[in-house]
């Protein structure tokens, strides 16, 4: 019965969190519009204060400066390497925090042992800046890339951690106890039960990183590295070329928008029934 | 023909061994170790990297037979710092105080072994405000790059000398006339803050001014040569346990560094364009705007004319008199943070202590001298009298 009774957790949380990542479609009309009113506060806002005479310096942040400059970036072989340098960061940090943090969360989620060892230490980690770690990641590795995976490691594994435990802890009491009838041991479980059940979460998991990581990338991208997004970000500042940054922006909204959709992509094929 | 041939082999069979052996264990062995040890060389986006990042870019410490990684654009002067420490560097330009506050309080063993430049640095104002001098900076908000840099400490001297009182204090509190605010501002921050009026002034390296100039008609309130003349800003900084086990290699490229100030002091147009993202790419700056830091200043912007400075000058010998003035004056530097260490430093002896001339002096003497640097008294070459005027 002990064994049973620790999968009976509901935590209200989740359910706002899945209303926000889950696989619901509303439909493209919807997210379009969207889109548009967004470039449509982004115009307003530009309008109203980058046209003042005091701020002409700043008028590269309006749309049609930035819209001009990022078509100028996509013709010079440095974006591309850029971008290259950027998405291979963001995809070997979060491949490693995935790593670490799933199976992590799966035992943090079915062990109830593992889960009162596991919560202060998790907790603490959650709530320091990944960018507080930068000293530490430049000591501890050979190379400024490296380090820079290291961050995104730092930023991203408690996301994961935390999202698989509570895909663990969501699982139908009614499974787990069909399957301990049946003689069913813990291995088996994990391996029938916990894993494919989780599996959504997981992906949402992945989701919520993959923000995380681009947060920490233009940061961790002062260290010392020569290419990146996060990198122009930063010589766009150095330089007061605001068109550039801007661009840089959107080149980083649209690539994090694309990464996000196919992990919601995935996520749709993996959402069992008992899900929806 | 078999007896023939076997003395014959047995003596080539010596002949090899020996070399062998000597390779083994001789110079070769030694040189191959010295040669194992690369040159990694860290630096900030700003000009008073040139000469590390010239000498790198004409291939001078190549052809004296180094080892050279492209050197590495960080950041910070934290980045810097820890990445130095932390052995990623090797070699790197450090603003004075720094390696000073890193010997003597944090107790790490660095040396200073040359100057990296001389001046290169300004106040820098808006082109509408009425701040033409030190006087007028009585209750305005100043940033300054760094607690432990030469900036704080020229800036301070300038308030002082005129009646004012540095303060650190938060912006929104209330400021006397006769009081100045100073805090840290990172670099490629301060002209972005200067235009949002948000700092009525900031004091930094090149380009940052020239950057302000040119970008929206900021206006330099003094060039930090126009205070004290030709003084050190940057400096080139080592470890002493890189320095002892790494002696020749160490004494190469300081030849190399001066050699490349040599060259950049001649060559100041195709310096620019080497740094700048249109040539070699270096900085990420354009090379209008690296060219405004090599020309020379107009008339109208210097006050001390007869000083003939240059915005940004090349001079490599350490003189011991600029560093006991700095410390001197670093003593009288308001910053944030624990100063006790400063208190009890003899200025004489940590001088001595803090900088190792010897391999620039040698590097020098294969040039010629310092007279290629210049117009100084040939009989004594190696001292100087600071020139300080404030006004």
């Amino acid at each position: 019965m002990k064994s049973i009774n620790r999968f009976i957790y509901k935590d209200p949380k989740q359910v706002g969190l899945n209303a926000i990542f889950g696989n619901r479609d509303l439909g493209w009309k919807y997210e379009l519009i969207g889109l548009a009113a967004f470039a449509l506060v982004w115009m307003m806002v530009a309008g109203f204060f980058f046209t003042r005479p005091e701020f002409s310096q700043f008028n590269g942040f309006s749309p049609g400066p930035t819209f001009k400059a990022l078509m100028t970036a996509a013709q010079e072989s440095r974006f591309w390497i850029s971008v290259f340098a950027s998405l291979k960061r963001i995809l070997i940090g979060i491949s490693l925090a995935a790593i670490t943090g799933v199976p992590i969360g799966i035992l943090v989620g079915f062990y109830p042992m593992f889960r009162g060892l596991s919560y202060s230490p998790i907790q603490f980690v959650r709530m320091i800046s990944p960018l507080s770690w930068m000293p530490i990641a430049i000591l501890l590795f050979a190379s400024f890339e490296s380090a820079i995976y290291f961050l995104i490691v730092m930023a991203t594994i408690c996301p994961i951690i935390l999202n698989t435990t509570i895909g663990v802890l969501n699982i139908n009491p009614q499974w787990i106890k069909m399957a301990l009838n049946q003689g069913a041991n813990n291995f088996q479980l994990i391996k029938t039960i916990i894993i494919p059940f989780s599996l959504p979460y997981m992906l949402t998991s992945l989701r919520l990183a993959l923000g995380v990581a681009w947060i920490v990338l233009v940061p961790a991208e002062f260290l010392g590295v020569s290419s990146g997004l996060g990198y122009l970000i930063n010589d766009a500042r150095d330089t007061m070329e605001y068109d550039k940054l801007m661009a840089m922006i959107i080149a980083i909204g649209i690539l994090g928008f694309s990464l996000d959709r196919i992990i919601q992509k995935l996520q749709h094929t993996f959402s069992w029934s008992w899900n929806e | 023909m078999d007896r023939h041939c076997q003395p014959s082999s047995r003596r080539q069979f010596l002949k090899t061994a020996a070399v062998t052996c000597s390779g083994l264990f001789l110079p070769r062995a030694v040189t191959a170790f010295a040669a194992s040890e690369t040159l990694k060389i860290g630096y900030l986006p700003i000009t008073d990297a040139t000469p590390l990042l010239v000498a790198h870019g004409l291939g001078y410490f190549s052809e004296e037979g180094l080892i050279v990684e492209k050197p590495v654009m960080v950041r910070s002067w934290e980045i810097l710092s820890e990445s130095f420490l932390a052995g990623k560097f090797n070699l790197t330009h450090m603003l004075f105080p720094i390696p000073m506050w890193m010997r003597y309080k944090q107790k790490i063993p660095v040396k200073v072994l040359a100057w990296d430049h001389t001046n290169g640095s300004a106040i820098t104002v808006r082109g509408d405000s009425n701040i033409y001098s030190f006087k007028d900076l009585g209750g305005k908000q100043i940033a300054v790059p760094y607690w432990y840099s030469m900036h704080n400490l020229l800036l301070q001297m300038g308030i002082r000398s005129h009646g004012l009182t540095p303060v650190i204090q938060p912006q929104s509190a209330k400021l006397e006339k006769n009081e100045v605010n100073l805090f840290i501002l990172p670099p490629p921050d301060m002209p972005t803050a200067l235009l949002g009026n948000k700092i009525d002034g900031y004091i930094v390296a090149d380009p940052f001014n020239a950057l302000a100039e040119i970008k929206f008609n900021a206006r330099i309130m003094r060039f930090s040569g126009d205070i004290w003349k030709n003084h050190p800003c940057c400096v080139i900084v080592a470890q002493e346990d890189f320095i002892n086990k790494n002696k020749t290699m160490v004494q190469k490229a300081m030849n190399a560094l001066v050699r490349a100030q040599d060259w950049c002091i001649r060559n100041p147009g195709e310096t620019a364009h080497l740094l700048s993202r249109d040539g070699e790419g270096y900085l990420p700056f354009p090379k209008e705007v690296l060219a405004r830091v090599f020309e020379n200043p107009k008339p109208d912007q210097v006050v001390h004319p007869d000083w003939n400075v240059a915005r940004i000058g090349f001079q490599p010998f350490p003189f011991p008199s600029a560093t006991q003035f700095i410390i001197d004056r670093m003593k009288q530097t308001l910053v944030e943070g624990d100063t006790l260490f400063l208190k009890d430093l003899d200025t004489g002896k940590a001088a001595a202590d803090l900088v190792d001339d010897t391999y620039v002096s040698k590097a020098l003497d294969e040039m010629g001298g310092l007279k290629r640097f210049c117009n100084c008294d040939i009989t004594k070459p190696y001292t100087r009298e600071e020139t300080v005027e404030i006004n």
